[in-house]
């Protein structure tokens, strides 16, 4: 909540709060330590919303009216410069002149691969053939990343917005939106925007009276990781069964139907507003050399403040990690960033002022990708991280190229022994060979990219690797064949909690005594650590 | 056709050339052999190409190898084999004479294509404006669909729904999902037949995307986000420790129909990770020891609703 015009912020209120809350700070004037956000133990409350790092370090372009408007009424929307842009895109510009805009704002693809969107809307503006389509990708695939489902829930109308002025600058007459199931809220904010668009003529025929037509429909997945990548998501929305195929022809050229057809991602199609409103000088302003703009991020995994973030391109991890997400957790030491999802790869602490952009990323071994970044601890074993991606793309990929559905079947076998303990030296040799062949012979980039989470882990932890293989240890404690629970005889105060829990009654002792684990009867489901409040149970 | 395989004999009297009947794996691999020893293979199949079961595999047991792997470079090696002759969509007609001098006579079908010719593109499949029937269905009870008459109103109503989709197919199967929780066999044959599309298209539909089941699932499913927020913070735990405590593996159902345990790729909360979701209901940062806590209240729940149910009879 935050009290205006001060802009003090409090957090995490209950109904509790509020009566203590009104009568200090909006009766007497005075405000509330206690419920003011703290950055750490220890450290003074900061009042004001601008000066909490979280907020102060971020710039809102595309998260501008998170929060702030209702997102099921338009009119909200309109009344913070909503639909501006499109009436002047179809007012006082032609196509092509949208079209330089968005070139010149260096705006590249949020969906993964970061192709220039002005390049692509003119590619698919001047393909031959009529009943042009463009695709919203709403399909958010990685897992850990979610500004596609933020972007809908909160502001639907930016994304129509932006679709309505790249149908114009490419010439297209009808719109998809393919949006997961998971995300039933968002789909039906979808539906009420499309409603009131159309209610308020800015969808459908003769829109403004411009005499420009254009209609969105909205299709829901079915829970398939491949359908993000566009030749399948094309493939899907024809009701096929949805395997990639091989680009070219690109969907520029034949895509939806057989029609050239232009798909961009939520995020890509939410920034067009702004660009046009404010000029591609503006949105060139922001950012890297290569990377315009600002990128939104969700911050998850062992960090305090979890959330989606928009910052500049070319912002540092540590700044995104320690000054906007307040660090790790429970004084942990910080170990690597996951980005780009199954198809990216972990940067280490090494590496962590690492402005990011497309470019750089690329060169550590990693991708933008949607822009989830997974936040690791010390506490968190990278070669299980990497039999975790593996087994992801296992089961999401479509079996179409034999070297996508066997190699990573393959790999994830290999990676799993090593987890096991039953690793051998030479296996090392194997997974890089087997990565090679994967990322040479498949067709679509789900296979082109699957190896990157083990070779990047393989780059930069190599030596979490042979501690698996060599010494058949998990130093992170996460691997069960080769780690063992053990109760701290000093720490615990024998309140009992853990044995309560404990699944195969393997915990004894007396009541207030120290409690010992039975190892032979131990399924190391980990309960006991988790339930113990004096950090008494160790890992070994 | 009718060919007739005569062969001149060699000095010893016995013929220098095999026939084998069926090109399956087996089948394949003994003309392979017999033909890299020097003999003359006539390898006859009755379907219009070879592989037979194998090719239609995904793994072989109990490695778990790829089927294809395997097979393809077989079935590449036995149509180029200068030693061996391939003939299928052919029945053995009749077989006379004795080991060392057989003669056999094969009919072969018509396949209505220049064989010469044919580079097997696949182009006429796909405009044959007359459906085929399926090799491996049987044949009698194809098109039989028993539907209840309040399924049959289910079913035309949502396929009403989307009469004007150019591509139907997958809203009615989330349609027929969401009614049901799973997919029938017997509507799927009904929507097949009401989208005219084959079966088998409906199914490898049915089958790519996670969220479709072929099995009816319990009352309540329970989700347990396998994202990598969720990971990181333990979400495997928490699947096991449901598997334990439902006693199901992941997929499967309690004997009760009451719960199914599935698993989802990120449900898109990863702030509150570890995420778990209930039907609609959704925990975040749960704990294992939070889990019992969780299924009672569903388990609770079910007991109202049987004994409502036990008080009316
Ligand atoms: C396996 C795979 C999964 C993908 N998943 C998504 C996704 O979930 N969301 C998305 O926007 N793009 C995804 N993409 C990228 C799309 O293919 C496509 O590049 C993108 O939608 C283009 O939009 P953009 O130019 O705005 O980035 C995926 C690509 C691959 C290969
Ligand atoms: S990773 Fe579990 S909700 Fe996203």
């Amino acid at each position: 909540m935050i009290v205006q015009p001060e802009g003090i912020f409090y957090q995490m209120l209950t109904v509790e709060n509020i009566p203590n809350l009104v009568e200090e700070h909006l009766v007497k004037g005075r405000p509330v330590d206690k419920l003011m956000y703290v950055p750490s133990k220890g450290k003074p409350p900061i009042p004001k919303l601008s000066d909490i790092a979280f907020f102060s370090k971020q710039r809102l372009v595309v998260l501008k009216n998170r929060g702030l408007i209702d997102p099921e009424k338009i009119d909200e929307y309109i009344a913070r410069d909503g639909y501006q842009a499109l009436a002047k895109a179809l007012t006082s510009m032609d196509s092509e002149q949208v079209i330089e805009q968005v070139k010149g704002s260096g705006l590249r693809g949020r969906g993964g691969a970061g192709f220039s969107t002005g390049l692509k809307w003119e590619l698919t503006r001047k393909s031959s053939g009529n009943g042009k389509y463009i695709i919203c990708n709403a399909d958010e695939g990685d897992p850990g990343a979610f500004m596609d489902r933020s972007i809908i829930e909160s502001d639907p109308h930016s994304v129509l917005e932006g679709m309505v002025i790249g149908a114009y600058a490419i010439g297209a007459a009808e719109g998809c939106i393919y949006i997961r199931e998971e995300y039933p809220l968002a789909t039906k904010r979808l539906h009420i925007a499309i409603d009131q668009a159309r209610e308020y003529g800015l969808l459908g025929e003769d829109i403004l009276g411009s005499g420009f037509s254009f209609d969105i429909t909205v299709h829901r997945g079915a829970g398939a990781f491949v359908c993000g990548e566009e030749t399948s998501l094309i493939g899907s929305l024809q009701g096929q069964t949805p395997e990639p195929r091989i680009r070219p022809p690109f969907p520029a050229q034949s895509g939806l139907w057989g029609k050239p057809t232009n798909i961009n991602n939520v995020e890509t199609w939410a920034n067009i507003p702004t660009i046009i409103n404010r000029g591609a000088e503006w949105f060139a302003s922001i950012g890297t050399e290569s990377s315009k703009g600002t990128k939104v991020f969700s911050v998850v995994g062992k960090v305090n403040n979890t959330g989606l973030v928009e910052v500049p391109m070319g912002m540092t991890m540590r700044e995104i990690v320690f000054d906007i997400g307040g660090g790790i957790p429970g004084g942990k030491k910080f170990k690597a960033v996951q980005t780009g999802g199954p198809s990216g790869g972990c940067i280490p602490e090494s590496l962590v002022d690492l402005p990011i952009d497309y470019e750089r990323l690329m060169e550590v071994g990693s991708i933008m990708g949607s822009g989830g970044l997974i936040v690791m601890d010390e506490e968190t074993c990278m070669v299980d991280v990497a039999r975790y991606f593996l087994d992801f793309l296992r089961s999401e990929s479509c079996g179409k190229c034999t070297t996508c559905r066997e190699g990573i079947a393959a790999m994830h076998d290999i990676v799993a022994d090593i987890c096991n303990g039953k690793g051998e030296p030479e296996n090392i040799g194997l997974l890089e060979e087997l990565a090679e062949a994967i990322k040479d012979a498949s067709l679509c980039a789900l296979g082109g990219t699957a190896p990157n989470p083990v070779l990047s882990t393989l780059r930069y932890f190599r030596d979490e690797y042979d501690a698996h293989i060599k010494d058949k240890k998990c130093p992170a404690g996460v691997c069960r064949a080769l780690i063992s629970y053990r109760i701290d005889p000093e720490k615990c105060k024998g309140c009992m909690l853990c044995g309560k829990h404990c699944p195969e009654k393997a915990i004894g002792g007396e009541p207030k005594g120290p409690q010992t684990i039975d190892l032979e009867k131990c399924i190391k489901c980990g309960v006991c650590r988790e339930s113990c409040k004096f950090e008494a149970v160790l890992i070994e | 056709m009718t060919q007739e395989i005569s062969i001149k004999k060699n000095s010893n009297g016995k013929i220098g050339a095999v026939m084998v009947l069926g090109a399956g794996v087996a089948g394949i691999q003994a003309s392979l052999d017999l033909a890299d020893m020097g003999y003359k293979v006539y390898l006859v199949e009755n379907k219009p190409s070879i592989g037979g079961a194998m090719a239609q595999l995904d793994k072989t047991f109990p490695t778990n190898d790829c089927a294809m792997c395997l097979l393809s470079p077989k079935l590449v090696d036995t149509a180029r084999h200068p030693n061996i002759e391939i003939i299928t969509n052919a029945d053995l007609h009749k077989l006379d004479g004795e080991a060392g001098n057989f003669t056999a006579i094969i009919d072969k079908r018509p396949r209505y294509i220049d064989e010469e010719k044919c580079t097997g593109c696949g182009t006429c499949t796909n405009n044959c404006p007359v459906r085929n029937i399926a090799h491996f269905e049987d044949v009698d009870e194809l098109g039989k669909v028993h539907l209840s008459q309040e399924d049959q109103q289910v079913i035309e109503q949502i396929l009403a729904g989307h009469e004007s989709e150019r591509a139907a197919v997958i809203s009615v199967l989330q349609d027929i999902n969401a009614r049901y929780r799973y997919l029938p066999e017997d509507i799927l044959r009904h929507t097949a037949k009401a989208l005219d599309i084959p079966l088998s298209r409906v199914y490898s539909i049915a089958t790519f995307y996670n969220s479709f089941s072929l099995v009816p699932r319990g009352k309540y499913v329970v989700r347990v986000c396998m994202g990598t927020a969720c990971h990181v913070k333990g979400g495997y735990q928490i699947l096991q420790a449901l598997e334990r405590m439902l006693k199901i593996a992941s997929g499967g159902t309690t004997e009760d129909n009451l719960f199914s345990l599935e698993e989802v790729r990120c449900l898109g909360c990863c702030g509150l990770a570890p995420v778990i979701t209930v039907n609609e209901d959704l925990y975040g940062s749960v704990k294992q020891a939070k889990l019992p806590k969780i299924l009672e209240r569903y388990q609770d729940e079910s007991v109202v609703a049987e004994s409502t149910v036990g008080g009316t009879e």
